[in-house]
């Protein structure tokens, strides 16, 4: 493996605050962080987390400055507010 | 406002996998200007994947022999003049009409020629234990690495069916993960009678020995007629319960035994992508091998419906050398109909002679009905609503056996996820006729989630 160039992105989830890598997706930050779990199921309340990381099976949701978007397919942003989600 | 919304090409291609980009850039290179849409943030689709600059690079050698065509193909899409849309999400579809969101605002293409290339996603079978976080899709582990450089554990189980098992095997093994069972439920018995496709087929040969020498090398052995039966774990996935099934991929209970994990990736062949085909009208058969539903094509690949084409996995899932050759066919054939330059011959036996070597090879790993078996009443059918096996067949006994009938029963495939998750075994586990094929999904508006407001500034066609 050749070194990681990348900077550093600092952002937040569930008031936690998580180092994630410049080209990172929320759910490749949080995994890499050691957190698999991104939100509650629907009527269970069971914990979820990335499934397919692909952008199909929509089981990443989380919230992002109010805005339900899929942890897989979004970029993370130096200071951005990220919370566990709920449904859309 | 809204005309600065609105985008014109002659043609708009959806997908820059291998079908989408060698269309495009052979479409671009003739003059033609063209829009790709596509999902993700770099071109490649799921199998090209490129790493976001900067993110360390594995060592040389640790890529199969056929993602060497992928570099070559990258570049020559990158040096031609085709206009790719990162996170564009496709939501509505008419002939030479494309609706899509990206970064929150809403676009409509118009174009001359619609190119269909979404690619496919991976088939899941529900069992005991598949919601865990920590549990995911071969193909999630597969972006994990080759996408983002990020390593998905320490101890990891890889079990499901099919050709794209062993790629998931060697990505983490090249990240230093210890794979401690690499498991495929077709018997090696089935496999045999697939070696004419992988044989008769130079590059396919080459491949299959640089699987072989990579699993020694790490010393994982592949075992067949094996399969996940559960994964347990307290609020993530710590263990899996694996086992023998038989012929027809029924469990064999007597042979469980649980090992330690901490990332287990499942999945059961491809299913190919094709609702926004059948938004627009195309018609679509049932061919089980090529992983359900695709839509159905011309030798030209053109569509039931006239100016939309198809290419790659939407047409039934055979791989990328299959969706390489298709895309080259697209590309003569749009030539032909807006230039009038004949299509060469040679690009459409190519693809005839890719289409029959990979059904020859996916033939092995056609899904096995008794998989179905391993779910509980007691499991996860629907991710999205919670529906558990118990409450969907409850709905097809009380409703109905037709897909449509069970998910207003029950909610399952209602959530966002369109039933694209649950849908190809949601049907055959309620109503309990794994051998039979499914219904025809029914597609709702949007094609894919996106905000209301999205569909309110939708401009008009």
């Amino acid at each position: 493996m050749t070194a990681d160039a990348r900077g550093a992105v600092t952002f937040r989830f569930g008031g936690r605050e998580v180092r994630g890598r410049e080209g990172d997706t929320i759910a490749m930050a949080l995994w890499a962080a050691g957190e698999p779990v991104l939100r509650r199921s629907s009527s269970l309340g069971a914990p979820r987390g990335l499934f397919c990381n692909m952008g199909v099976c929509y089981e990443c949701l989380v919230a992002v400055d109010g805005r339900t978007v899929r942890a897989c397919t979004t970029v993370v942003r130096e200071g951005m507010q990220v919370e566990p989600g709920g449904r859309p | 406002m809204t005309d600065a919304r609105v985008l014109d090409a002659d043609v708009g291609v959806v997908g820059a996998g291998p079908a989408g980009m060698v269309a495009s850039a052979r479409l671009a290179a003739a003059g033609l200007s063209v829009v790709v849409l596509d999902e993700g943030q770099r071109a490649g689709g799921q199998i090209f994947r490129q790493l976001p600059g900067g993110a360390p690079h594995p060592a040389r050698g640790a890529e199969p022999p056929s993602h060497a065509r992928g570099d070559t193909l990258l570049a020559a899409f990158a040096d031609r003049d085709v206009t790719l849309r990162r996170g564009a999400t496709v939501w509505d579809a008419r002939p030479g009409r494309l609706w899509f969101e990206q970064d929150g605002a809403s676009w409509l293409l118009r174009c001359r020629r619609i190119v269909l290339a979404p690619g496919a996603y991976d088939r899941c079978v529900p069992f005991p234990g598949w919601t865990l976080p920590g549990v995911v899709t071969a193909g999630a582990l597969q972006v994990m690495v080759r996408g983002f450089g990020v390593v998905p554990g320490q101890r990891a189980l890889v079990a499901g069916s099919g050709p794209l098992l062993l790629p998931t095997v060697t990505a983490l093994t090249g990240a230093g993960v210890e794979v401690v069972a690499a498991l495929e439920a077709s018997s090696r018995w089935r496999a045999l009678r697939a070696l004419g496709g992988v044989l008769g087929n130079g590059g396919r040969r080459r491949e299959a020995a640089w699987y072989a020498r990579r699993l020694l090398g790490a010393g994982v052995r592949l075992r067949w007629g094996w399969t996940v039966f559960a994964c347990e774990g307290d609020g993530r996935v710590q263990r899996a319960v694996i086992g023998k099934v038989d012929r027809d991929g029924r469990p064999r209970r007597d042979t469980a035994r649980t090992i330690e994990v901490d990332v287990v990736g499942a999945g059961f062949g491809l299913v190919p992508s094709i609702e926004l085909g059948l938004r627009l009208g195309c018609a679509a058969r049932f061919v089980a091998a090529r992983g359900g539903h695709c839509l159905v094509v011309d030798g030209a690949q053109r569509t039931s419906v006239p100016e939309v084409l198809a290419a790659g996995e939407i047409c039934g899932v055979g791989g990328a050398e299959v969706a390489m050759a298709e895309g080259d066919v697209v590309a003569g054939t749009i030539l032909h109909e807006l230039r009038g330059i004949a299509p060469p011959a040679a690009a459409g036996r190519r693809a005839a002679a890719e289409r029959r070597a990979a059904d020859r090879l996916l033939a092995a790993f056609a899904p096995l009905p008794g998989l179905h078996e391993l779910a509980t009443p007691a499991t996860i059918v629907c991710r999205c609503e919670d529906v558990t096996l118990q409450q969907a067949r409850d709905a097809a006994a009380l409703h109905g056996t037709s897909a449509r009938a069970i998910k207003l029963g029950c909610r399952a495939g209602m959530g966002p996820c369109q039933a694209r998750i649950c849908g190809p075994s949601l049907q055959a586990l309620a109503a309990g006729r794994p051998d039979q094929p499914m219904d025809l999904p029914v597609v709702q508006l949007p094609v894919r989630p996106v905000t209301t407001a999205t569909i309110l500034a939708a401009p008009a066609g």
